[in-house]
């Protein structure tokens, strides 16, 4: 029986002296399913992330990824990561194309030329998320949203079973947004990937727009809403303004209507 | 002359290729850190008599060793020196660098005081000196040389990506503690062959200079490294001519024409950029 791609027992995490971060956290993820985190600043999805990627350990309860220690998972390339905010250095003298051939180089030899089929990886890396025309370009002359791409590029070019996004749009502005959540989507109508997102952006929820081969749909399968402790764990439509108001401790029905408008008309497109 | 003028070249080959590594993980201050440690090491070198004339090439090579390892410990002990202490990394090069200086200077006023007219020259290891390098010297730049163009070539792929995104190239498996501590060790080893031309006053404008030049003209790093490696031969160059026209120190001359050099940089990058708000910036 092949392990599922996510599986965590039972977690418990908190800092020492503070109170728990996440608390008796039980979550499977099948392979190549899409999951929203969603929940309110300080409620625990980064650190949720963070238990899921191996840098932390659990308290309480364990975290297996395929099957695996987390950690394991991470060094053998399984995970690919976009981190909320990267420390990449922008001002350095890189291509596009160079950044990503970093994930794709993981578990080489240093001294080596990068093999064909490493070459190919970065390839369609670059396609999936539309950076292939601007690959020559230097990553100091790209914009937030094109930067944000290629680091999605790189953590592709790993060739990853579980991808794993915290905040992918918080940075970017509505256009940029817009783009990136058209990628997610066309990643998923492609193969099985495995796809985790955290967001407290309630349009993680919503649907892109379809635009020629990139199919419109909600791009994440069920939906986890965090705080502390886990409050929901199922498809969007299950959804309600009252597991928000729960989740997030406000009314947010004013917002979600909205999101469910934008949905319905993108549906209809 | 001639073995000067060999020395010379591999010094700025060298500087030219780790220039940019400086610059881009802001190791300037630690470069400066180093060099002052030379002093400390030229100090103790002086004071056991390694640097008296006469002495023969084992006992230049044994001094160049001590200096060397005073280089490399800096190097290496600067991080731990902060962890231990508590204190910032800045703070830590900052004591290191002053305790160092001051060392080797005591040390060689005691070594003067002894010696005589066998004394060494102070000057000479503040600011360069073009008369005592000689074959040995020349020999070791060009071995620091090749070793570290080996190295940083067989390591360039785990050394670009610690330099680019440190967290992220550690936690798919690049060894960042031992990528650093390779390349505090070149830098180390790269600042000893150094100061025998510019002096350890200076040495850190070799090291800069030509990198933070490049990257004032290009955001590619082929073109980083090509770039720095040609401004570090010029700078060199115009350097020594001056050095010999005027009879001044070498370190000096040296770094004004690094900075004549960066000035016009600097300058070409501002131009070209008017008005378009998007300059190259290092």
């Amino acid at each position: 029986m092949t392990p599922p791609a996510i599986r965590l027992r039972d977690v418990t995490f908190g800092w020492p002296g503070q109170p728990p971060a996440v608390e008796n956290v039980s979550l499977e993820v099948r392979r190549g399913e899409r999951l929203a985190i969603i929940g309110p600043n300080g409620g625990g999805k980064s650190t949720l992330l963070r238990l899921i990627l191996g840098e932390l350990r659990p308290n309480r309860g364990s975290v297996e990824v395929l099957g695996m220690p987390p950690s394991q998972a991470r060094r053998e390339g399984r995970i690919g990561y976009l981190p909320q905010r990267s420390a990449a250095d922008r001002g350095f003298p890189l291509s596009v194309r160079q950044v990503v051939e970093m994930g794709a180089s993981t578990g080489l030899r240093p001294w080596t030329r990068l093999p064909e089929d490493r070459r190919q990886r970065v390839d369609k890396a670059l396609e999936q998320v539309a950076m292939a025309e601007l690959s020559d370009r230097p990553v100091g002359a790209l914009s937030g949203g094109q930067f944000q791409r290629t680091l999605l590029a790189r953590a592709l070019a790993v060739d990853p079973d579980i991808l794993v996004l915290d905040e992918p749009t918080s940075a970017l502005d509505a256009g940029a947004q817009e783009q990136l959540a058209r990628v997610l989507a066309s990643l998923q109508a492609e193969g099985d990937l495995t796809m985790v997102i955290v967001s407290h952006d309630i349009r993680a929820l919503a649907a892109p727009r379809g635009e020629g081969e990139i199919p419109a749909g909600s791009f994440c399968d069920r939906v986890a809403c965090l705080r502390r402790t886990l409050h929901f764990h199922a498809s969007p439509e299950g959804i309600t303004p009252q597991v928000l108001a729960h989740v997030f401790e406000h009314d947010l029905s004013s917002v979600f209507g909205q999101v469910q408008v934008e949905a319905r008309s993108r549906a209809g497109d | 002359m001639r073995p000067a003028a060999m020395a010379a070249l591999a010094v700025a080959l060298l500087c030219g290729l780790l220039s940019p590594l400086v610059v881009l993980r802001r190791l300037a201050f630690v470069g400066q850190g180093v060099s002052h440690a030379a002093f400390g090491g030229v100090g103790v070198a002086a004071v056991l008599g390694l640097f008296a004339a006469g002495g023969g090439t084992a006992s230049l090579l044994g001094a160049w060793g001590v200096v060397a390892l005073f280089c490399v410990a800096a190097a290496l002990g600067m991080g731990a020196l902060s962890r231990r202490t508590g204190v910032s990394e800045d703070t830590a090069i900052g004591v290191l660098l002053v305790a160092s200086m001051a060392l080797g200077f005591l040390l060689l006023q005691l070594q003067r005081g002894r010696a005589g007219s066998q004394a060494v020259s102070v000057e000479g290891f503040l600011f360069g000196q073009v008369a005592t390098i000689g074959t040995l010297e020349a020999t070791m730049a060009w071995t620091v040389l090749a070793v570290s163009f080996v190295t940083l070539w067989a390591a360039r792929r785990p050394l670009l990506f610690w330099a680019f995104d440190e967290p992220m190239a550690e936690s798919v498996g690049v060894r960042v503690g031992g990528i650093q501590a390779l390349l505090m060790v070149l830098l180390a080893v790269a600042v000893v062959v150094t100061m025998q031309l510019a002096g350890v006053i200076l040495a850190t404008a070799m090291l800069v200079l030509p990198g933070a030049t490049a990257l004032q003209l290009t955001r590619r790093w082929g073109t980083t490294l090509v770039l720095s490696v040609g401004v570090g031969v010029l700078g060199v160059t115009l350097g020594l001519v001056a050095s010999f026209e005027t009879d001044w120190q070498p370190g000096p001359n040296i770094a004004l024409a690094y900075v004549a050099l960066f000035a016009l940089a600097r300058g070409w990058n501002h131009l070209r950029h008017r008005g378009s708000g998007s300059a190259v910036s290092s």
